[in-house]
């Protein structure tokens, strides 16, 4: 019986990338949803801000489905 | 006789560990959100309770194999499969009464091999196997998740850094409650199956079932219910550690440490490099504490959690061997090792009333005690934790009851 090295480099480096694009989504969306609240707040524009950071968090979101996806096991 | 009564006994016990393995784990998903207050702790264990019953139900595959490799697969008969369970079941007691998470698995697979030696003796034993499958992954799984968990710490604080946090709070607990929904689900798809495996398997062994068939509904209900039941009763001492004991988990912790758990469970379950839910869970958590500025990890307790890990496959080994002993002396030893499992579980039942962690009172401390008399919790180290002062009504609620306790109602 060998280890599996390559699995276990292959397990350590997916999740580091998977986790820390899940923050970035999510960490930029909220920045730029509460940027654009702010700003309308002091009565200015920020319509194209305001939907750029729902679109970030609704990928964040696809993230998310996809894990779910990966659990269930009906769905592959 | 004698087989059908062990068949039923190594079905109740199997029952019995799964609910053990539920409120071992529930504190993997929900000590994060119960502890930075993304969820009530009441709400937590309802959702992860619906969703491990939930994934249990989802899972087709149920485990062919109870050895996981670390033995011979033939060597097992019904009654080493009952000392094994039992001595899981023990572990799985111990370790919740001093607060440890533990992973529900090595105690399994510990329980089993130490019945398989009683059995089969020591040479029965895949040692290899044992350093490749629990060592290995009980330092890997830290590292791994837990650098996950400290690089996307350091980027979530440096992103919103400018942002006041009343702002980014509400996003962060979302994210939080989602990933560990996500925990919780995984959970009963992987440990919903391996009870409903071993009963299965047994009952096959005893002719009950035909050979290469699935999981009977029944047991497929029961175990998915008997897991859920566990979780719904929230095992508060290991989710005080976990939410409390080794880091003070911020908002945007909570969430990078729920994202590098859910992420680390699902490549390793995907991947081929099998680590165990309960030490990615508690690496991660440690991470998000190494990737914060300022923030304050205790070693002294992670180190501690790091040998029980190391100790549990042995632990429950020596537990499940002495078991096995017993069950092995005719149509009586199992009979007295069924009593004396209930005595243990009794007694470790009164010795966790002592200094009882209930849905109340598990933020309000970071500490479990177990032997100290002294009932209201005490805090040691910072004042600040006081209920007094910092957790207004869950504290006050907790005096009530201790003052109620001792006047005697």
């Amino acid at each position: 019986m060998k280890i599996d090295w390559a699995a276990l480099g292959t397990v350590a480096v997916v999740s580091i990338v998977m986790s820390v694009l899940f923050t970035v989504l999510l960490a930029s969306g909220i920045r730029a949803v509460s940027a654009a609240r702010l700003r309308q707040q002091r009565g200015g524009g920020s319509g194209a801000v305001l939907a750029g950071g729902y679109s970030l968090l609704g990928l964040a979101g696809l993230l998310v489905l996809f894990g779910i996806w990966l659990i269930v096991p009906q769905f592959h | 006789m004698s087989l059908l009564f062990i068949v039923i006994a190594v079905v109740l016990v199997a029952l019995i560990f799964d609910f053990t393995n539920g409120f071992h784990d529930s504190a993997n998903a929900m000590a994060g959100p119960i502890a930075t207050g993304a969820l009530t702790a009441r709400k937590a264990v309802i959702i992860a309770a619906v969703l491990n019953v939930v994934g249990a139900c989802l899972s087709t595959e149920v485990a062919k194999t109870i050895s996981g490799g670390f033995f011979d697969e033939r060597l097992v008969n019904p009654s080493m499969v009952l000392a094994g369970l039992v001595g899981a079941i023990v572990w799985n007691l111990l370790t919740w009464l001093f607060g440890i998470p533990s992973s529900s698995s090595h105690a399994l697979f510990g329980g089993l091999i130490g019945a398989v030696v009683v059995g089969a003796g020591l040479s029965s034993v895949h040692g290899w196997v044992v350093v490749s499958k629990v060592l290995l992954p009980a330092v890997m799984a830290p590292l791994v998740a837990g650098l996950a968990a400290a690089v996307s710490t350091k980027i979530a604080y440096r992103i919103t850094r400018r942002t006041p946090s009343g702002r980014t709070n509400t996003g962060f607990k979302y994210a939080q409650a989602f990933t560990a929904s996500l925990v919780a689900l995984a959970h009963g798809t992987s440990d919903g199956q391996k009870t409903m495996g071993v009963i299965t398997l047994v009952l096959i062994a005893g002719g009950f079932q035909a050979v290469g068939t699935g999981p009977h509904w029944w047991v497929i209900l029961a175990a998915g219910v008997a897991i859920g039941l566990g979780t719904y009763s929230g095992g508060w001492r290991i989710m005080r550690t976990l939410g409390k004991g080794i880091v003070d988990i911020d908002t945007p912790q909570g969430a990078t440490s729920g994202a590098a758990t859910t992420a680390t469970i699902l490549a390793s379950s995907h991947l081929g490099f099998g680590l165990s839910t309960t030490h990615v869970a508690t690496g991660a958590i440690l991470g998000s504490g190494v990737g914060r500025d300022g923030g304050e990890v205790r070693w002294g307790m992670a180190r501690k959690l790091v040998v029980a890990w190391l100790l549990t496959l042995p632990g429950a080994a020596i537990i499940g061997g002495l078991a096995a002993l017993l069950a092995e002396r005719g149509a009586v030893g199992p009979v007295v090792l069924l009593v004396l499992l209930a005595a243990v579980c009794v007694v470790i039942w009164v010795v966790s009333r002592r200094n009882q962690v209930t849905s109340h009172n598990v933020t309000d401390s970071r500490e479990v005690m177990v032997l100290a008399s002294a009932t209201p919790s005490t805090y040691p180290e910072d004042p600040r934790l006081a209920p007094a002062k910092g957790s207004g009504r869950a504290g006050g609620k907790a005096k009530k009851k201790q003052k109620k306790i001792k006047s005697g109602v």
